[in-house]
């Protein structure tokens, strides 16, 4: 990190006692990223970026308040000392935290890997227009690529307090998005695809593209199913969809202010017993680990639901404090006053048949593939959902016709004690993988609205 | 800030290496934000945003870089230099000079809402919350936000333009929570301005408050949705998100200049049902989607978008004028600096209609009177598109009845704008986030009350 940085914060610290903070924290964010999209074999876009930037909090006058700059020059530090002096001057909430000592030890981890950092503008161009040629060849009715895209990006997140902790991780990523139309006399489809890699190796741009042609070409000639009551096999990546939207439910401070259907709920039986829900900031191997929250809380492993018992939620160190818990390490910034509460890798742990297995069990019914609109047909607190879907009609055990514009609809609380059996096809390590996974998942008596 | 002739060196250097076109954009912001949460302020937020962003045209090809620093112009031709690495090599040895600064403003305030002690602000929203919970038994949480930006951004570009535009909005929120057993439901409502403080001084929040608590403890009584195709009345105002998901993304540039929109090739053709008008308006003034001058430095336009069911007119930026061989209409709009600009909805709405909205409700014999719709989203290449119902009715015989909860409406695009068999007299507009491409943008969406005499609602029943 750049020397005049930590100048910066050290001389903002050091003001902000002075203008009466009795504890303050500094955390510091910055992101280089490179990102290039072909089309029709050329390069249409390529985007270079570089930003950073500043969050205070810190307790005055009882309270804990916060600001934020992407202006980092030191003249500018009396004008974010007062902006914060300012918001602590109106806030209410009782403040019992104070900021965070630090941990005596924390965990080896190496998240910048030297071979991604090689990565370069001609890497990602080549990525981008191989990505796109090898689909294009892979089948004539793919129409157009509208979305080759490579992109590389490195992070630095810096964490200081007036208690002397000083945390500090580098990451970086590559990552691909590959996105196309396929065409069959009227018919139009759409598909797309990211993964993401631990090394320039792992990549490969034909094996992206088989994937998504091998998806879009089986989506041609989609229809609506009749409107009806049917199990369904959510699929692994829409089964993470809808996990990802009612993750909140299991965030602390959701529960303590009455924001989710689990107030209460701890020791009581939440969902079947096939389902076990876990979140872990360090999965060994893995490129997703996080050490450290935004607190500098070392990350755990948390069993949320146990065996369909609800053991535990998410906490940050004030949400753990109200309970008279420990901190699970889900601090995250962004939420009220520069603080919320996140998971870091969340996931139901996976059964132990194939995903084939379920559709033999299920026999008749929909193979849900994607689910649409999470971010409004969904109620987080009660867990009513009606979302637009597609997938393919299980036929005898057997995937057989695309199915679109249809919509499943039904109750995330009630689908945790319902779920009838749970596949075996997470993975962790692989380029797929994302923060918040989920096996595909065999639901009995799902609403689907169709013709 | 950079001065004017660091900003002609940085325009002149971005073309060094091929590129035919250069543009800069500069912002400074500050935002500020405050919370309570059951009558408890909860969340108060500051911030102080700038950056800058640099684009090339190499043709229709693109290039961008941006940073948060502005200040340092060495650094700034560097990047620029480095951006152009990936264009023709054809070096444009253009020395550029930049007219006279013209200065517009977009929203002009008559008192700064971040002038405004954030004390002053929490008085009425807390007072909301209260008439909310006030309002029944059922009411058990309640929320009231406010937030404000002011800020002001330079656009400059190689053909010499260089505008400064001063932008300033709010949004206030009220949302009232009620709950019986496992269940819990919201009302919601969010105006937003393209004000000062002024338009919450005269805002009547309370009266919302009302109106949110109300839909709430409507919507705990309601039975789940019926599943299947039928006849949908939709209300006014919000309800104008089924033409924003369902027509308005299918006619930016973004997706029409590379023929990956239902609507390429459309235009001077029917897309929709002739009583269908439509416009996307930047220019109405005070509204909370509106702008003087778009984020490439063009001066905003009323667009009409279809006539009588006709497609008239797409949204068109500087790329998308380029692929398409059409003017632009002054709609490129970006997040901030972190995103180059592309063709976005300003305040997009269907013009009012003859029906009157009872009559349209009397007509229906059986259907869903969607009251108040949630957000939704589109994809251009299909058509498809989902939007989730707030608050909802059955209706029959001509009657709205019960309401009924978790109804999310589907359909395509092309096939919803033909099927609208009514338009109603009572266009109403209202405020939303737009997320697309190039980040999350203030819109209007609105209409007046319409029937679409089919489409699919997916419903738990």
């Amino acid at each position: 990190m750049d020397s005049k940085i930590r100048e910066y914060i050290d001389e903002l610290l050091k003001q902000a006692l002075k203008e009466g903070f009795s504890e303050a924290e500094v955390y510091y964010g910055s992101d280089n990223s490179m990102s290039v999209s072909a089309r029709e074999g050329k390069i249409i876009e390529f985007e270079n970026s570089d930003s950073s930037g500043i969050s205070f909090r810190g307790l005055y006058n009882g309270q804990m308040g916060s600001a934020d700059t992407e202006d980092i020059q030191p003249d500018m530090i009396p004008f974010l000392i007062n902006l914060a002096k300012d918001n602590c001057k109106v806030l209410e909430v009782k403040e019992e935290i104070t900021v965070f000592e630090g941990e005596k030890e924390y965990p080896e981890f190496n998240g910048f890997s030297d071979d991604l950092a090689k990565i370069d503008y001609q890497t990602l161009a080549d990525a981008a227009l191989s990505m796109e040629k090898e689909l294009l060849a892979y089948d004539s009715r793919i129409e157009a690529v509208d979305d080759s895209n490579a992109i590389y990006s490195s992070t630095i997140s810096y964490l200081q307090n007036t208690k002397g902790m000083v945390c500090e991780t580098a990451t970086n990523d590559f990552a691909v998005y590959l996105g196309c139309r396929a065409k069959d006399g009227e018919d139009v489809q759409t598909y797309g695809k990211s993964w993401s890699y631990g090394t320039r190796a792992e990549f490969d741009a034909k094996q992206c593209a088989d994937i998504v042609g091998k998806h879009v070409i089986a989506k041609l000639g989609a229809e609506p199913v009749d409107s009806i009551k049917t199990p369904i096999v959510l699929d692994r990546f829409a089964a993470k969809s809808l996990l990802a939207a009612f993750s909140g439910a299991f965030n602390a401070e959701a529960i303590q202010k009455g924001l989710s259907r689990l107030v209460g709920k701890i020791g009581e039986k939440i969902a079947d017993e096939k389902i076990t829900l876990v979140d872990e900031g360090m999965i060994d191997g893995s490129r997703l680990c996080c050490p450290f929250d935004s607190e500098g809380v070392v990350t755990k492993k948390t069993v949320l639901i146990d065996k369909g018992v609800f053991r535990s939620a998410l906490h940050n160190r004030k949400t753990a404090l109200a309970d008279g818990v420990e901190s699970t390490g889900n601090a995250s910034k962004g939420g009220k006053n520069g603080l919320g509460i996140s998971p870091a890798n969340f996931h139901f742990e996976k059964g132990d048949i194939s995903r084939e297995a379920l559709f033999e069990k299920m026999c008749n019914g929909i193979y849900i593939t994607a689910v649409y609109g999470l971010h409004a047909g969904i109620n987080a607190i009660s867990g009513d959902f009606s979302l637009m879907s597609e997938g393919f009609v299980i036929r005898d055990g057997k995937i057989a016709e695309p199915v679109n514009q249809i919509t499943i609809a039904d109750n995330f609380f009630d689908v945790l004690m319902k779920v009838e059996a749970l596949a075996n096809d997470v993975e962790y390590f692989s380029p797929e993988a994302t923060h918040i996974q989920s096996p595909s998942l065999l639901i009995p008596d799902v609403s689907v609205a169709g013709k | 800030m950079l001065s004017k002739t660091s900003i002609e060196r940085i325009l002149s250097a971005a073309l060094s290496k091929g590129g035919d076109f250069s543009e800069v954009y500069i912002e400074r912001s500050k935002i500020s934000s405050v919370s309570l949460l059951n009558g408890i302020v909860e969340g108060a937020g500051a911030s102080l945003d700038m950056g800058i962003g640099i684009r090339i045209l190499e043709g229709d090809k693109c290039v961008y870089v941006y940073s948060n620093d502005i200040y340092h112009e060495d650094k700034l031709i560097q990047m620029a230099k480095n951006a152009s690495a990936s264009l023709s090599d054809a070096p444009n040895n253009k020395t550029i000079y930049l007219t006279p600064e013209i200065e517009y403003y977009s929203q002009k305030y008559e008192i700064s809402p971040t002038s405004v002690s954030k004390a002053d602000k929490v008085f009425k929203l807390r007072k909301a919350g209260e008439t909310a919970k006030s309002y029944s038994d059922l009411i058990t949480q309640t929320s009231a936000s406010e937030s404000d930006l002011e800020r002001d951004v330079w656009i400059a570009n190689s053909d010499g333009l260089y505008v400064k535009d001063h932008r300033c909005r709010m949004r206030v929120s009220i949302t009232a929570i009620a709950s019986s057993n496992d269940d819990k439901q919201q009302g919601y409502f969010a105006p937003g301005s393209g004000e000062g403080y002024e338009f919450f001084e005269r805002l009547d929040l309370d009266e919302l408050a009302l109106k949110a608590a109300k839909t709430a403890v409507v919507m705990i009584d309601a039975k789940p949705c019926p599943s299947g195709k039928m006849p949908v009345v939709i209300g006014n105002g919000f309800g104008g998100v089924i033409f924003h998901e369902a027509c308005g993304h299918a006619l930016e540039s973004t997706a029409v200049g590379i023929k990956a929109s239902y609507f390429t090739g459309k235009k001077d053709k029917k897309i929709a049902s002739s009583i269908v008008s439509a416009y996307d308006d930047a220019k109405i003034a005070k509204e909370w989607g509106s702008y003087e001058v778009d984020d490439e430095g063009t001066p905003s336009t009323t667009n009409l978008l279809i006539k009588d069911g006709i497609l008239n007119s797409y949204l068109i930026d500087k790329i998308g004028s380029r692929r398409m061989n059409e003017p632009s209409t002054g709609c490129a709009r970006r997040q901030n600096y972190a995103y180059a600009p592309t063709s976005r909805m300003s305040n997009t709405f269907i013009a009012n209609g003859k029906s009157k909205p009872e009559d349209i409700i009397a007509d229906t014999e059986y259907g869903i009177y969607a009251a108040s719709m949630g957000g939704g989203s589109v994809d251009t290449s299909t058509g498809e598109f989902n939007f989730a119902v707030n608050e909802a009715y059955m209706i029959r015989n001509g009657k709205v009845c019960e309401a009924v909860k978790g109804a999310t409406l589907i359909g395509k695009g092309d096939e919803v704008l033909l099927n609208i068999d009514r338009v109603g007299n009572d266009l109403k507009l209202a405020q939303g986030v737009c997320g697309s491409v190039s980040g999350s943008i203030p819109v209007d969406v609105g209409q007046p009350t319409i029937r679409v005499s089919e489409i699919t609602v997916g419903g738990q029943a």
